[in-house]
């Protein structure tokens, strides 16, 4: 069947926003970058440079790091929330996306907070200071920020295993490990694969953490374009190094985009149900490890609130959060905190608006055939492709000249949320539509309503929930956004995650905890309206 | 049967779901070699019962001894019991070849050997030619094949079958039955049948129990179990009407009921509908009660029309007895 005329019209808006904001600048800046550095033999000279050379390779270990350890703490705790039904489970499920929701710098802060000098656990035990600065600090940022994807890729796939085939082997004479090993433990190792993935790209395009928790020796290929950019003013040499970096990770994103299809497409099986927890040796170490990993998500934003309390200036407790929104620190930024919060509302809104107008008939018009449209929807997946700083860096030098001087600016802030939100989107959108049997909609046609009107009848109804997902993910992800918006950003249009990295880097550590206060109470409500009746987001 | 001797007996089973009872202390036998089948309607404690048997389930109380030893506390994978389920559940990512061979392997039985159980078992089940197959290039036929044939190769002291031919389309199911019958014979197995459809389990159960609300109500040959289905229910369930007779509840066969405009005769019926299923008129009547009442016979004369009222009467019938009560609330299985 071919694809009909009305499919692509739904389709048209998305191609052309992905192909105005992500393919066509970024294939521009890499086209004249790598003119401009005289070609692959340029590009070549480039990469032998030993900063950039330097880069990959901490991109590369910091990236293995974090997801080999990743993995090692977060496969665990996966199983034993994707295999067993206990209290409090759901909300866990819910809990544990939250630091998704958190810009990086939170977690920056939080180790700062634990683990640098004067810390909550380093001021009594000095010895701890080695975990508050260099590699270790920024794996254990990466960590704190990925496991939790581990966690919930690894439960999502555990509600892919199949009971039968399990009970199945159990009844042919296998071990519970052989059950494991042959039935349900294999989609479990794909989520956690995905995980996996997912870690290694977060933590090798990581921006923030290296260059807070580090400097130049730890800085990853995302850190070193924008070193490029910003401090070295070789916009060239920064726009052929972003082509090596998307090349170079093009493999795990398509890697992570593949086994996240098969996590997704059970062939239209229900969800497994959890069984119940009986007591035993294993699910007791499970257990523990559970609580270790919460905790120590738990703990290290607990550490940034904790430290909002302390006295700040002369003043007593609280006194960080008067300073946040007081003069000094409306002075050193350029902008008032009421103002930043605004900013970083309305840009949330805008992309999260785009994003939804997007994605929804894109969505439909391509989930709705799964198998048929493989090629198709990777394109829209293509901003997975871009690292935050690669797509700021395009949007700046193609678009920045053409819609003219800084009163624009937040044009393409909203736009460059929205280019990054939409593959999230599409996946929180997608499983629904994926799994829509068309009946529904088939029989109001039947009956006599028109193809719009029947998949406003019968099929939006239906995905109701993916739809408020996604809106409030993209939302959320908008709110977090720091490393393009950073990028682009005038202080006029500071967001309050700029205005955070401004006061970590200006060493005003509570009012930055302040700050990231706020941020996690903004982000919490997102998260509390999302897990409302039970809504949940697929990544 | 072939055998008087007991292969299973199980002894006051029962089972519940938190504190809602699903089996109320079940008790039966199966002889070596028998095919016995477990009928009853949905939510009637069947798959309950059967996943207790193979140890995914524990009962609340009773007793299961396979060959003369008691497998209550028995972990599911030490039991030897093969369970086929109504989604066959064969490993997606093997061959035929490899779902079958994969209990002889877990044996760790010499390669010979396991090639040889193989190729026993894919023309047992007729599937010969097939080895090299993945589970997506099978019909659902052939995968119940192929799930049979890997239960089968695990030398099980007993088969369990759960609903194996729900999901097969009507024309390909009695042959697949009768197959069974004949695979499940060969291979010398004795075998539990769950289901709920009628004719399936009348068709192959050398015994039939009759499972309602957790209780077995009746066990019997199914020539035996037509003829005295005991319990009112048991009659309606297996296809009979239940009317008021001289003496009572009695249950009449629909081939048996006779329906005529005049009196005199028995109760008056209104007709519900009536149309030919090919070769035959069935009628659908209501008692004046609300009860449901069928008649089948030759399709001759003048089509009732629905509204019409007519006097039933019957030469033979069958004397039932009341339900029995229900003993506590129960719940449905999911």
């Amino acid at each position: 069947m071919k694809r009909s005329l009305a499919e692509l019209a739904l389709l048209a808006p998305i191609a052309a926003f992905v192909a105005l904001f992500a393919l066509l600048p970024v294939g521009l800046l890499f086209a004249t970058s790598l003119s401009a550095v005289g070609g692959w033999g340029g590009l070549g000279n480039l990469l032998a440079l030993p900063l950039n050379q330097r880069s990959v390779a901490n991109s590369l270990v910091q990236g293995g790091l974090s997801a080999a350890l990743a993995l090692a703490f977060g496969y665990p705790a996966g199983v034993f929330l994707g295999r067993y039904s206990w209290p409090g489970r759901n909300v866990v499920r819910s809990l544990l996306l939250v630091p998704f929701l958190l810009p990086t710098l939170i977690v920056v802060l939080g180790v700062e907070d634990l683990f640098g000098a004067g810390g909550l656990l380093a001021g009594p035990a000095p010895w701890l200071l080695h975990f508050g600065h260099g590699v270790p600090a920024i794996v254990a940022a990466n960590l704190i920020f990925n496991v939790p994807l581990v966690v919930l890729l690894t439960a999502a796939g555990c509600e892919t295993a199949s009971p039968e085939l399990e009970e199945t082997v159990v009844t042919l004479g296998g071990s519970p490990a052989r059950a494991y090993r042959d039935a349900w433990g294999r989609p479990t190792w794909i989520g956690a694969a995905a995980g996996g993935l997912l870690t290694f790209l977060f933590s090798a395009l990581s921006f923030a953490p290296p260059l807070l928790l580090c400097g130049e020796r730890c800085y990853t290929v995302e850190a070193r374009i924008w070193s490029l950019d910003q401090i070295l003013l070789a916009p060239s040499d920064a726009g052929a190094l972003a082509l090596v970096m998307v090349v170079l990770f093009l493999a795990p994103t398509v890697g992570y985009l593949y086994l996240v299809r098969r996590l997704s497409s059970p062939s239209g099986r229900r969800a497994r149900p959890a069984r119940p927890l009986s007591w035993t040796g294993t699910t007791v170490a499970l257990a523990v490890e559970t609580a270790a990993v919460l905790t120590a998500v738990a703990f290290l934003l607990g550490a940034v609130l904790f430290r909002t309390l302390v006295p700040y200036g002369g003043g007593g407790p609280g006194s960080a959060w008067s300073a946040l929104f007081g003069p000094v620190t409306a002075g050193r930024l350029g902008v008032g905190i009421p103002a930043a919060t605004a900013n970083t509302l309305l840009f949330a809104i805008g992309a999260a608006g785009i994003t939804v107008l997007l994605a929804v008939p894109a969505a439909y018009a391509v989930l709705r055939r799964p198998g048929r449209s493989s090629g198709l929807s990777l394109l829209l997946f293509v901003p997975l492709l871009l690292s935050p700083v690669v797509l700021a860096l395009a949007l700046a030098t193609f678009w920045r000249p053409l819609l003219g001087g800084e009163g624009s600016i937040w044009i393409l802030v909203i736009v460059s949320q929205a280019v990054l939100a939409l593959p999230f989107a599409l996946q929180s959108l997608g499983i629904p539509l994926a799994g829509l049997a068309p009946a529904g909609r088939e029989a109001a046609e039947s009956l006599g309503a028109g193809r719009f009107s029947a998949f406003l009848d019968a099929d939006l109804p239906r995905v109701r929930d993916g739809l408020i997902t996604a809106s409030l993910f993209a939302f959320a992800l908008g709110l977090g956004e720091f490393t393009a918006t950073y990028f682009l950003v005038t202080p006029r249009f500071t967001t309050l995650p700029v205005a955070l990295y401004g006061l970590i880097g200006a060493r005003q550590l509570p009012v930055a905890d302040a700050a990231a206060g706020l941020l996690l109470v903004l982000s919490l409500v997102v998260f509390l309206v999302i897990s409302l009746g039970g809504r949940r987001v697929e990544l | 049967m072939s055998s008087s001797e007991p292969i299973l007996r199980v002894e006051g089973l029962s089972a519940a779901w938190g504190s809602l009872p699903v089996l109320d202390r079940v008790t039966f036998d199966v002889g070596s070699g028998e095919l016995f089948v477990l009928l009853g309607p949905n939510g009637s404690g069947k798959s309950t019962l059967l996943r207790c048997l193979v140890g995914l389930e524990s009962p609340t109380s009773g007793r299961i001894v396979l060959e003369g030893r008691d497998v209550t506390a028995l972990a599911a994978h030490r039991r030897g019991i093969g369970l086929m389920f109504q989604d066959a559940a064969l490993f997606p990512h093997r061959t035929v070849y490899e779902n079958i061979a994969y209990a002889p392997l877990l044996q760790r039985r010499p390669r010979a050997e396991v090639d040889e159980e193989v190729r026993r078992q894919v023309d047992l089940v007729g599937l010969s030619g097939f080895e090299d197959r993945a589970p997506d290039q099978l019909s659902g036929g052939e995968r119940q094949r192929v799930a049979l044939a890997r239960t089968l190769a695990a030398r099980p002291r007993m088969v369990l079958l759960d609903e194996p031919f729900a999901s097969i389309d009507p024309e390909l199911k009695a042959e697949l039955r009768a197959d069974f019958r004949r695979a499940l014979g060969a291979a010398g197995a004795s075998a539990i049948h769950v289901t709920h459809d009628r004719p399936e389990g009348l068709f192959l159960g050398d015994r039939v129990g009759l499972l309602f609300e957790g209780r077995l109500e009746r066990i019997a040959t199914p020539r035996e179990l037509f003829r005295d289905p005991g319990s009112e229910r048991a009659a309606r369930f297996l296809g009979y009407n239940l009317l008021e007779g001289a003496h009572g509840p009695e249950a009449v066969d629909p081939r048996e009921l006779r329906l005529s405009p005049e009196g005199p005769g028995g109760p008056r019926l209104t007709v519900v509908a009536a149309g030919t299923t090919g070769g035959e008129r069935l009628v659908i009547l209501r008692t004046p009660d609300g009860g449901r009442v069928e008649s089948r016979g030759p399709d001759e004369g003048p089509v009732p029309v629905p509204g019409d009222r007519l006097y039933a009467s019957w030469t033979r019938s069958v004397r039932v007895a009341p339900n029995p009560p229900r003993t506590a609330q129960r719940r449905q299985e999911p």
